[in-house]
């Protein structure tokens, strides 16, 4: 299903509101209008026909009645819709004021001595279908004589008025909801035009300017978190951006050191013959600058293998102690060169790749083995936190910098440039364990006390992701 | 032995030609895939070196219409290391897989490990010169003298004496000896070879662990350290 624009949708909502609304009150509107129109003619006929029965028994005899019928017949004229006879006893027709022939033959006729009340009012059809209300009402001379008198009114002009009140109203309603939806349709536009001016200035970012940024200094505030959220997103985009060309650039600049070396000792092993030694020399150690660039390359493709989604861990239970202890043991000569201890302890199982679990914990023994000093201890040990199995790396040393701290992690960031010794590609190893803790749904965290231990901790979650 | 090689970079044919040759094999190289399809069908070799990116016909293609016929072995070399080709070059027949750029020392210990036919040697006891290993004991003896190993060193040195006159590479050396599969910075193995030595080669008059510059290291008692 295509999405409807935010202003169709709104345009729409406000006119299915209104149209209801308007309805709803001409529906109602009408309703009463009509319903106090039958009331008042009801009542009149009510009234007229105890005015009748009152002027009835003014009169002395029949004969008085039929000469004054005029007295009685005016109480009715003047809307052509009413009808008045009066029979005898007998039942001939003593006064007849029909003019438009309404069938007056109401079944009941009200005792004389009953008082008379709208819902006494009786209903009968005429010819053409039209309803006619009205009453038979015995009423009483001062001899005594009985006469019935009938009073009647059509509806017929009356449902005439109400259907062309109804169709004005139709008319009028309609009119209104067009204008109400039309005048919606402008507002909700002008309201969302600050939607549009933002959508404008997003559309001309592009890797180029990220730097910019959105204003909604005149958009209603509704729009001021979400500009502060895009705003936020661009922040960490021209990061992301800018962290990604430092990392081009870091990168060329590290594979100069290994080609440059390459070159420069092929360039001076040929200005002059040399024995087959120094040749043996110079091609080995050409392959030791291809291996250098080698694992730049596996280092790099490693990070950005790892940030794919496609990336498949190869987990598997272990125990946390026994790799300690084997990788403790790889490290086991290095260690013994530079006169340091390796401790390690603690035990827990662990859902993890293995085979990076190594790779990380490799990395920071072997950089945490760069900066003990001789005659020291490093501590490798592994302990249960609440959710998660930490791994910690400590070493006694001169510690690192606060403000290093947070970007040891960041790709090629080296706390010395100057000694940035490219020959371990250290540059890398800490954003490799970054990576593969990253993959686990877990972190890596790193303190330093001044001139004093460094630490190291690996947070693998129990509960993977 | 005879192997083919199909790889269409021509430095890399004619490196591989002669290394391999000076390794004691005779060696053919096609640089296409369809004309490798046709001479490894048509010829009888004992393995294949087959390159995957491969003009005209591709190493999968070639792989998948060798298989139809032959069950000659054959080691994939790729540039792209991914588990997916990994898993389709083993699906299709393949029975090894290297991705390139890799230690030539490293493709000929595969080459040899695919051609072994059989048993592997009987390792519980090897003699080399006077170096007298007893696997089942975890001893060593040099000239009738007991060499105390730690249990790593041990393992180094077995290995060594299994593959002797093999260039053994570093990666190798740490993925068997340490179960290490990832390329450290450090010079572990350096270390580790380096206090083995020690123990093993100091003070006798010949020499069994040699260094290769850049290659890795060898236990040989008729090689002369270079």
């Amino acid at each position: 299903m295509r999405t409807l624009s935010l202003t169709a949708r709104l345009t729409l909502i406000f006119t299915l509101v209104t149209t209801t609304s308007f309805a709803l009150v001409g529906v109602l509107l009408f309703k009463a209008a009509s319903q106090r129109i039958i009331e008042q003619d009801e009542t009149n006929l009510v009234l007229s026909a105890r005015h009748l029965r009152r002027l009835a028994g003014e009169f002395a005899a029949l004969p008085d009645l039929v000469a004054h019928q005029d007295r009685l017949v005016i109480s009715v004229l003047g809307d052509a819709s009413n009808a008045l006879r009066i029979t005898g006893s007998d039942g001939q027709t003593l006064v007849d004021h029909n003019p438009l022939h309404l069938p007056l033959a109401f079944p009941d006729t009200i005792a004389p001595d009953q008082r008379l009340v709208p819902t006494m009012l009786e209903s009968l059809r005429d010819t053409h279908g039209d309803t006619v209300r009205g009453m038979a009402a015995a009423g009483k001379l001062q001899d005594g004589t009985l006469i019935t008198i009938i009073v009647a009114r059509s509806l017929a002009d009356r449902q005439l008025l109400l259907r062309h009140y109804q169709r004005d109203m139709v008319r009028r309603l309609l009119a209104g909801m067009a204008a109400a939806i039309l005048l919606g349709y402008l507002l909700i536009r002008q309201a969302l035009r600050p939607l549009r001016t933002l959508a404008g200035q997003a559309a001309t970012i592009s890797a180029h300017n990220l730097g910019t940024r959105l204003s909604a200094s005149n958009a209603p505030p509704e729009l001021h978190a979400l500009t502060a959220t895009l705003n936020d997103m661009l922040s960490r985009l021209e990061e992301g951006f800018s962290r990604v060309w430092r990392f081009t650039v870091d990168l060329a600049h590290d594979l100069r050191t290994p080609i440059g070396n390459l070159r420069g000792t092929n360039e001076v092993a040929l200005t002059r013959p040399r024995t087959s030694e120094e040749y043996q020399a110079l091609l080995g150690s050409n392959i030791e600058e291809c291996d250098r660039v080698s694992r730049m390359i596996e280092n790099v493709l490693f990070l950005a293998r790892a940030e794919s989604p496609q990336f498949a861990l190869q987990r598997s239970v272990f125990d946390v102690g026994d790799e300690l202890q084997l990788i403790g043991d790889y490290f086991e000569g290095i260690a013994a060169d530079a006169e340091v201890d390796i401790r390690v302890a603690g035990h827990a199982r662990l859902l993890a790749d293995r085979d990076l679990f190594r790779r990380a914990v490799g990395n920071l023994l072997s950089n945490a083995l760069r900066y003990t000093p001789r005659h020291h201890a490093i501590d490798v040990r592994v302990e249960e936190a609440p959710g998660a199995i930490r791994i910690l790396v400590e070493n006694p040393g001169d510690g690192i910098a606060p403000e290093h701290l947070d970007k040891l992690f960041d790709r090629f960031y080296r706390v010395d440039r100057a000694r940035g010794d490219s020959a371990h590609s250290a540059g890398l190893g800490l954003s490799i364990v970054r990576s593969i803790l990253d993959l686990h749904g877990g972190r890596v965290t790193a303190e330093s006390e001044p001139s004093g231990t460094t630490r190291f901790t690996l947070w693998f979650p129990t509960a993977p992701p | 032995m005879r192997l083919l090689v199909i790889e269409d970079e021509k430095k890399a044919g004619e490196y591989l030609k002669k290394g391999l040759e000076e390794s004691g094999f005779t060696v053919d190289v096609v640089a296409n895939g369809i004309d490798g399809l046709h001479q490894a069908l048509e010829e009888d070799y004992d393995l294949l070196v087959l390159d995957v990116m491969l003009p005209g016909m591709d190493g999968w293609e070639v792989l998948r219409r060798l298989r139809e016929k032959k069950d000659v072995p054959v080691l994939l070399l790729t540039a792209v290391d991914e588990l997916e080709e990994r898993v389709r070059g083993l699906e299709l027949g393949g029975d090894d897989y290297l991705v390139k750029p890799f230690a030539f020392v490293e493709l000929l210990a595969r080459i040899r490990t695919l051609l072994r036919r059989g048993p592997p040697r009987d390792i519980e006891h090897m003699r080399i010169g006077d170096l007298e290993i007893d696997a089942v004991r975890r001893r060593v003896r040099r000239n009738g003298q007991r060499i105390d190993l730690t249990p790593r060193e041990f393992s180094l040195l077995q290995l060594l004496a299994r593959r002797r006159g093999e260039v053994l590479s570093r990666a190798q050396i740490a993925s068997y000896v340490w179960d290490m599969n990832f390329d450290s910075d450090t010079n572990v193995v350096e270390v580790a070879i380096r206090r083995l030595r020690a123990k093993v080669d100091e003070g006798y008059g010949v020499k069994l662990i040699h260094t290769v510059r850049g290659m890795g290291y060898v236990l040989d008692d008729e090689r002369e350290d270079a």
